[in-house]
């Protein structure tokens, strides 16, 4: 009983010191147990791979030099991706947001479009612009940009009327109100939608890599599908999983609540 | 009012195809796309495409859905395990879906197996991580209120858990359905031969514009009806009756 | 006759972030009579939330015992009714429902709880408010459906904490009369945990004082029943209980 309680003391103390620590530990029993699994031999190694022939996979990998080359295209796709999605995406939700006109008109567009969803343009797009740069980028900025817009409209709208009249009594001009009222009022919701599309854009990366694929994180997997190579699938997804982890708990989660939770605006 | 900008932009696209003379393998004209769309309906092949993605999808969800929901619940109802079983559902709810493809069709093999696999954990994690949310979000005083007034495991579970974890489960269920919906069009691309996904796919080989255009329109469609007539109301239900805290 | 009373209570805690025991309710002792209204006031971090919950069975003790009816409390149980500062009301259930749950555990069927929680309502002036949600009531009208859910079980003992302290002050007062005339009414055990000791003495037969976990001293209050603001805030006898009950508080 004591001892228990001395340990998981000690954990919520440690934990508290280093929060990463609670993202990593819960992860120890799920690898001792696929290491279990794969050493009881319950599939053949073919169906399942060990944690060790995964990381023997990534070392031969890195050493080569394939694995860090995969990894810069998929970044650099996505953040190109992502930022050009911003740059048409906040611009447009703000003018959505304020003019009820764009919003009449544009709502029904937006949500159509996004109904297609981003992979569904492959095909014409391969055609458009055959397997290349240009493709990919076309479909990431097209995931990022309705979270985005859709996002940047619900935080314009969400700024109360009275901060803009508050702001015009005391002098400021229509743009002045929309550089300082508007735009940091509508924030976190920018951000929350940011935090979306980079999701949808990352699933969209992957899939895109591995339909029209030249290079990637989701080339090299679906490459090693065709060689029935197990590992490097596995080692994609777990570096999928891992760099999403880390951007999204330790980049934009505390980038919403930085935001959102400090000027006490709700947002998650 | 909300068919009016889409018929405007209808009328663009019927007006500035012929105008331009643009090439039909580029982009076609409305008159081919709603062609191949009566051909595709004469013939039945559209039929079989939607039927296929549908039930894929259908029993996915349904899978993931009957499954993550228990879980999740059972995971929530102790504040520690959840505290630390909540990393591991995030990193698997950020690998959901599409990632799977590879090793599913490994698994699998190409069709419906691996199809149905990856829209099941699409729907699975996200599910399950919401709902565990969901739990977490349940004031310990209503818990204690149930309890105080007699109420057991089981009532526990039914009468508070379950519906105080709804508006996050739902949430969870449309952002699921809305990857997996997406993982089943990349997935039918790759490694099967009937649905949406490979008819565009298909037709893209051909340069049939038409036939990808109005596929893609047949997503729009399907996705605007699920979400509006099944997912939305559902929200709404749920959320703003109860005045319950909408989390983004 | 006694319904419940508390033998040498203690309540010692393990805190996780010290890494140590900490001791929040010493060796407490109190006997509540059937039918009697009990106030307990102190200072905020005195202990008192920590008794009542314990006494309701969300937490367990660490020394000495609870006994209801000379049965020890083990767990929390419908004979035991809680009202909650936060209400606590179900937001996925109407007024109805929320004021049926009780009997609903007990397998009571629909149309006799339906008949019991609209009998309950009736006695709260909520009639009309059946079939609306929870977040479409003011939060006066909220916590008048708590006191009634609790009510609608027929509890041994009716546990109160702060229940007043959530709503405006205009209200709080209309509350704490009507809670006065259902008591009346019902003759209900209960024991009503406040740090407003105006409160206490309005609406208790006795006032308990506690301090750092341990009971202060113990007052009896006669002051004639039905009470109302009305009378009381003249009343010299009212005056000098407060007086003296907020001397003890604040000497604590």
């Amino acid at each position: 009983m004591n001892v228990w309680l001395q340990c998981w003391s000690g954990y919520v103390r440690l934990t508290q010191r280093w929060p990463a620590l609670a993202a990593i530990v819960p992860f120890i029993p799920v690898v001792a147990l696929w290491t279990a699994v794969t050493e009881a031999g319950v599939f053949p190694r073919a169906f399942l791979p060990g944690p060790l022939d995964v990381v023997k996979s990534f070392a031969t990998l890195t050493y080569k030099g394939i694995l860090p080359d995969y990894l810069q295209d998929s970044l650099i796709r996505l953040f190109a991706g992502a930022a050009l999605g911003m740059a048409l995406g906040i611009p447009l939700g703000i003018l959505i947001g304020t003019s009820r006109w764009a919003h009449r008109i544009c709502w029904p567009i937006l949500l159509f479009f996004q109904a297609i969803g981003d992979i569904a343009w492959l095909p014409i797009l391969l055609i458009w612009f055959g397997f290349g740069l240009t493709t990919m980028t076309f479909v990431i900025v097209y995931t990022v940009l309705f979270p985005v817009v859709l996002n940047t409209v619900l935080g314009v709208e969400s700024v109360p009327r009275d901060l803009a009249r508050a702001a015009r009594s005391l002098g400021a001009s229509p743009a002045r109100v929309l550089w300082e009222v508007t735009l940091p009022g509508a924030l976190p919701n920018i951000i929350t939608g940011l935090r979306n599309g980079l999701g949808y854009g990352w699933r969209a990366l992957i899939a895109v890599e591995i339909i029209v694929g030249t290079s990637g994180i989701g080339f090299m997997m679906f490459d090693a599908r065709r060689a029935g190579s197990t590992t490097e699938i596995l080692l994609g997804m777990i570096i999928l999983g891992l760099l999403w982890y880390i951007v999204d708990a330790w980049i934009l989660a505390p980038l919403e609540r930085a935001t959102g939770q400090r000027w006490g605006l709700v947002t998650s | 009012m909300f068919v009016a900008p889409l018929l405007a932009l209808v009328a663009v696209w019927a007006v500035v195809v012929p105008l331009f003379q643009i090439n039909p393998r580029v982009f076609p004209s409305v008159g081919a796309v709603g062609t191949a769309a009566l051909e595709s309906i004469r013939d039945g092949t559209l039929i079989a495409h939607v039927g296929a993605s549908l039930l894929r999808v259908g029993l996915g969800t349904l899978i993931g859905i009957v499954t993550a929901v228990p879980l999740g619940i059972a995971m929530g109802v102790s504040a520690g395990v959840a505290a630390f079983l909540t990393p591991l559902f995030r990193f698997f709810s950020v690998l959901a879906g599409i990632a799977w493809i590879p090793i599913a069709t490994l698994w699998f093999g190409y069709g419906f197996g691996a199809i149905v696999f990856v829209i099941f954990n699409a729907v699975f994690f996200v599910v399950a991580y919401n709902t565990l949310l969901g739990v977490k979000t349940i004031p310990h005083t209503v818990r204690n209120a149930a309890a105080s007034l007699g109420a057991g495991r089981w009532a526990l579970l039914t009468e508070v858990l379950l519906p105080g974890a709804l508006p996050n489960i739902v949430t969870g269920i449309r952002t699921g359905l809305g990857f997996a919906w997406r993982g089943l069009i990349a997935a039918e691309m790759i490694a099967t031969n009937v649905g949406l996904g490979y008819m565009l796919f298909v037709a893209r080989d051909f340069y049939r514009t038409e036939v990808i255009v109005f596929g893609m329109i047949v997503i729009g469609v399907l996705w605007l009806l699920i979400d509006r007539l099944v997912l939305v109301p559902l929200e709404r239900s749920t959320i703003e009756r109860w005045g319950m805290v909408r989390r983004a | 006759m006694k319904t419940l009373s508390l033998r040498n209570l203690a309540k010692t805690y393990f805190d996780p972030y010290a890494g140590a025991h900490v001791t929040a309710v010493h060796d407490v002792s109190l006997d509540v009579q059937q039918g009697e209204f009990v106030s307990v006031v102190g200072p905020s971090g005195c202990g008192k939330t920590t008794i009542l919950n314990m006494i309701a069975g969300f937490i367990p003790y660490s020394g000495g015992e609870i006994l209801l009816d000379g049965k020890p409390v083990v767990g929390p149980g419908p004979e035991r009714g809680v009202v909650f500062q936060s209400f606590a009301l179900f937001p996925w259930k109407t007024v109805l429902d929320n004021v049926g749950f009780g009997p609903k555990m007990r397998g009571v069927p629909k149309a006799e709880r339906d008949r019991i929680a609209r009998e309950y309502l009736a006695l709260a002036g909520l009639s009309h408010a059946a079939n609306r949600y929870p977040n479409e009531l003011s939060g006066g009208m909220q916590q008048r459906v708590g006191v009634v859910r609790a009510l609608a079980n027929n509890p041994a003992v009716l546990l109160m904490d702060e229940p007043f302290a959530s709503v405006d002050a205009q209200t709080r007062m209309t509350l704490q009369e009507e809670l006065t005339r259902i008591w009346q009414e019902r003759r209900p055990t209960v024991v009503f945990i406040t740090h407003d000791v105006a409160e206490a003495v309005f609406l208790a037969n006795r006032v308990v004082v506690l301090s750092k976990g341990r009971i202060l001293d113990q007052v009896d209050v006669d002051l004639r029943r039905p009470r109302v603001w009305d009378d009381l805030v003249n009343d010299d006898e009212f005056k000098r209980l407060s007086a003296r009950v907020l001397q003890m508080v604040r000497a604590a």
